[in-house]
């Protein structure tokens, strides 16, 4: 069973998505804001694919996946953001910064689990 | 209802009433394929606008109809008038659908599901089946229709081998170190279709030194069989996009789907990119690549600056995203919608109830500008005097603009009756021709809503009981085929419809004899021409002894008659037994303000409408013959007049000098003798209660500037008292000279 890790701030999102995830057969691992994440990572936390917001308290999504990026065992792990229509240049950011690809919200959950099944192994 | 649903009910409506139209030109003109197109379209917005507010019954109907109106499009079936009739039934079921809507049911009834399905199911097997196998899947709206491509028989019958999207990739050498596997691409691409080939491209790959395992150095060349139109494909790729290079070329027979939607795309004006986007030929992101090149570039050798950057066209060929045709079909389109646009006027809608307001507001505005009128000139100040009678003819003006807002052309509900008369003749087994004229003559938008009943049923009396069959109609050496004519012109301040046909007339006989046979006049009694047309329009008066489908259980010409009259019109029946018959209604122009004149008789005004006055003179006491016959010589002319004092029975002594009024009401001349004239007066026509309303000759009430109430005189009614006292005075019995016309 594949592992995925949700990091988001809010809530709601972290339940709704990880509903959709488990319903699809997916294992899934959560954390509330980026800081918690990079402890998880740096226990090592063996999931195969991240999905994070880009507006975090704290440190925000892009340093977020720099940081993850520079661990050695994440060096190739699919990384995908949540992002808006609006945000393009963010977007462009947070590619260079590491990351895969990206799910526009608000996404169904068809359009979620496509573009998780695009990037998965 | 919510706002978005209210605007997808108005404006399908319309798209139906659109479609219809050239769905009925289009079997007279079977080719015509701009026709074709016009029918095409409004199902196609109706299916997107259902597919927005999420009503999915509308969705599902709307979508086989649209699948044949596509077929039909693309040449695979022929127009025929059985097609033209399902066609039609389907753009009824629509709106029967959308009253569903209106009305606020989640799902249609059982009937109306099942007329649906039938309708469907016709189609279906008729027309769909025939030619294809599989039902169509959903169809991306806006996008090449998948059929298109799933045929592997081409045109000419044989297999098509090479039919497959070319898509050519070389990713980017970062693809690995962002997450990303090659192979995930492919494996996601091929849920949209089948690889059919696949080449790998390692040229790009270095010698084993410079190698970096890290980097990705993979192209490849793909053959791609799929449904999925191109941004989708596209979609795919959107991770790597932006580091990889991507062409994907369409199959051929994309091409001629491509071009087809480009011809039937709506008359907005679009760039040559969005017109591409739009069909889907070209993606967004490969627009804005070709735009970005465009802009940038680079000066030539030379160091000519000044060379004007290239045609987008030229480069999107360049970059190989699409194919030469796809450009030149575009370009053509683009010139074409410029040129529409030029000539479409401009239009904006707005809710009836504000314009109602603003029409009482303006009535308002009236009254209160008569009653400074009035006071300006009692106090005798010329200045004021002077600067309320500026104000005076603005009032007027916007009284005049405002009521021209509520005018529309009689046109659309005449255009209806093209249909009407095509089905009804059908049914009927006549041949009929309808001829429209004067569809520009415009009325108050609430008269034409309210006219159309009675307006059908007189169209199909006309068919039904006017005109003849065919075998009847050659044998009295007239055409088989029978004519009906809907005119609408202005005459003296009214609006005048008429509806006329080339068929038998009114049977005099025959209409006497029932009116006997019912009771409605006694066997024996003498009737006049008029008297008789008159007739038909008792309640529960029918000539017909068989109880035909469409008209003859005698409701009809008095629910006619009395709706005509609630719109304070008239209808009159002209006749000529063999030739045929024409009924005329006669409508006031507006329903609340008129130009009156305003006549005094003892204390009490009166309101004479001012389109109807012919002339005023005073009555002379040697000009009228003695004090019985009501009637004087006006030039040379006989002019029976009648006097609002006896009429309304005013008591008190007549002055000495009293004026009469000269009017003319249907052709017809009649005097009205009143005390004094008061000159001419905006009139708001506000209308009396149901306790008045049997009343004859007072149409309704106005409001003065002394804030005094002045009643609205019935000119044709009293027209008629006064004519039809002469003629009773002078009856002879037979009644020689009786005009063939009767008021009703």
């Amino acid at each position: 069973m594949k592992t995925i890790f949700l990091v988001d701030d809010s809530a709601t999102i972290l339940l709704s998505i990880s509903n959709i995830l488990a319903k699809a057969g997916y294992a899934v691992e959560k954390a509330g804001n980026a800081e918690e994440g990079m402890k998880k990572f740096q226990a090592g936390v063996k999931v195969d694919l991240l999905i994070t917001d880009l507006n975090m308290p704290g440190m925000n999504g892009i340093q977020f996946i720099r940081e993850v990026r520079k661990l050695p065992n994440y060096k190739f792990m699919p990384i995908l953001f949540l992002t808006t229509e609006s945000q393009q240049e963010k977007r462009a950011e947070a590619k260079a910064a590491g990351a895969s690809g990206w799910i526009v919200k608000p996404a169904t959950a068809d359009q979620l689990l496509n573009t998780i099944k695009l990037v998965l192994r | 209802m919510d706002e978005l649903t209210t605007v997808f009910v108005t404006e399908s409506r319309e798209q139906l009433a659109a479609m219809e139209e050239a769905l009925l030109q289009l079997e007279a003109n079977p080719e015509d394929s701009d026709l074709i197109n016009a029918v095409f379209r409004p199902a196609h917005t109706i299916k997107g606008g259902a597919g927005v507010i999420e009503c999915n019954f509308i969705v599902a109907f709307t979508h086989v109809a649209e699948n044949a109106l596509d077929k039909l499009r693309n040449g695979d079936i022929k127009v025929s008038s059985d097609l033209v009739a399902v066609l039609l039934g389907c753009c009824d079921h629509i709106g029967n659908l959308l009253s569903v809507l209106e009305a606020g049911a989640a799902e249609p009834d059982e009937d109306l599901r099942a007329e649906g399905d039938s309708l469907l199911s016709r189609l279906q097997r008729d027309w769909l089946d025939a030619k294809e196998e599989a039902p169509a899947a959903s169809v991306q709206p806006n996008r090449p229709p998948v059929e298109k491509v799933d045929d592997v028989q081409a045109s000419g019958g044989g297999l098509v081998e090479t039919d497959f999207w070319h898509i050519s990739l070389r990713f980017g050498a970062g693809v690995l170190r962002n997450g990303m596997d090659p192979i995930s691409f492919l494996r996601y691409l091929s849920t949209l279709g089948q690889i059919v080939h696949i080449e790998t491209i390692p040229d790009a790959m270095p010698s084993a030194e410079e190698m970096d395992p890290e980097a990705c150095y993979l192209g490849f060349e793909i053959k791609f069989k799929s449904d999925a139109d191109k941004a989708a494909i596209e979609a795919v790729f959107d991770f790597v996009r932006d580091e990889c290079t991507l062409h994907i070329l369409p199959p051929n027979s994309k091409l001629a789907d491509y071009i087809a939607l480009l011809q039937a795309l709506p008359e907005n004006t679009m760039r040559l990119g969005e017109i591409l986007v739009k069909i889907g030929a070209l993606t967004q992101a490969e627009l804005d690549d070709g735009l970005k090149q465009q802009h940038a570039v680079p000066p030539e050798e030379g160091g000519e600056e000044a060379s004007p950057p290239p045609p987008l066209g030229e480069i999107l060929i360049e970059q190989k995203v699409v194919q030469p045709e796809l450009v030149e079909a575009a370009v053509i389109k683009q010139k074409q919608v410029s040129e529409k646009k030029a000539a479409e006027a401009r239009l904006i809608r707005i809710q009836a109830d504000k314009l109602d307001r603003l029409i009482d507001l303006v009535g308002e505005l009236v009254i209160a500008g008569a009653s400074t009128n009035l006071l300006a000139s009692r106090a005798g100040l010329s200045d004021l005097n002077e600067a309320t009678s500026l104000l005076n003819r603005l009032v007027e003006q916007i009284r005049d603009s405002a009521l021209q807002l509520r005018m529309v052309q009689i046109g659309e509900t005449f255009n209806r009756f093209q249909r009407v008369v095509r089905d009804v003749s059908k049914e009927l087994g006549k041949d009929i021709e309808l001829t429209i004229a004067g569809g520009e003559t415009e009325l108050d938008k609430s008269v034409v809503e309210k006219i159309g009943d009675p307006l059908m049923h007189l169209v199909r009396n006309a068919m039904d009981h006017g005109i003849e069959s065919a075998e009847v109609r050659q044998a009295k050496g007239k055409s088989p085929r029978g004519r009906l004519s809907l005119n609408a012109y202005h005459d003296s301040g009214s609006i005048v419809i008429d509806v006329a046909d080339d068929g038998g007339g009114l049977n005099r006989d025959k209409i006497l004899k029932k009116a006997v046979e019912k009771g409605l006049v006694q066997a024996g009694v003498h009737l006049s021409d008029q008297e008789i047309a008159n007739l038909i329009f008792e309640p529960g008066f029918s000539t017909v002894d068989k109880v035909s489908n469409l008209s003859g259980r005698g409701v009809g010409m008095d629910v006619v008659k009395r709706n005509i009259q609630g719109l304070r019109g008239r209808v009159e029946v002209h006749s000529e037994e063999g030739h045929g018959t024409r009924f005329s209604i006669r409508l006031p122009l507006t329903l609340a303000i008129i130009d009156g004149f305003l006549v005094g008789a003892d204390r009490a005004s009166y309101v004479i409408p001012l389109d109807m006055v012919v002339e005023c003179l005073e009555l002379q006491a040697h000009a009228t013959s003695s004090g019985e016959r009501n009637y004087l010589n006006l030039r040379g002319e006989v002019l029976p007049f009648i006097r609002l004092r006896d009429l309304f029975e005013i008591p008190g002594e007549p002055p000495k000098r009293e004026n009469v009024v000269v009017v003319k009401a249907a052709g017809q001349k009649a005097g009205i003798v009143v005390d004094t004239l008061l000159g001419e007066f905006q009139t708001v026509i506000k209308p009396l209660g149901q306790l008045f309303r049997h009343l004859r000759g007072i149409g309704g009430s106005t409001i003065l500037g002394s804030g005094d109430v002045a009643l609205i005189l019935d000119v044709q009614a009293l027209a008629q008292i006064a004519i039809g006292r002469e003629e009773r005075s002078l009856a002879a019995p037979s009644s020689v000279n009786t005009p063939r016309i009767s008021q009703v």
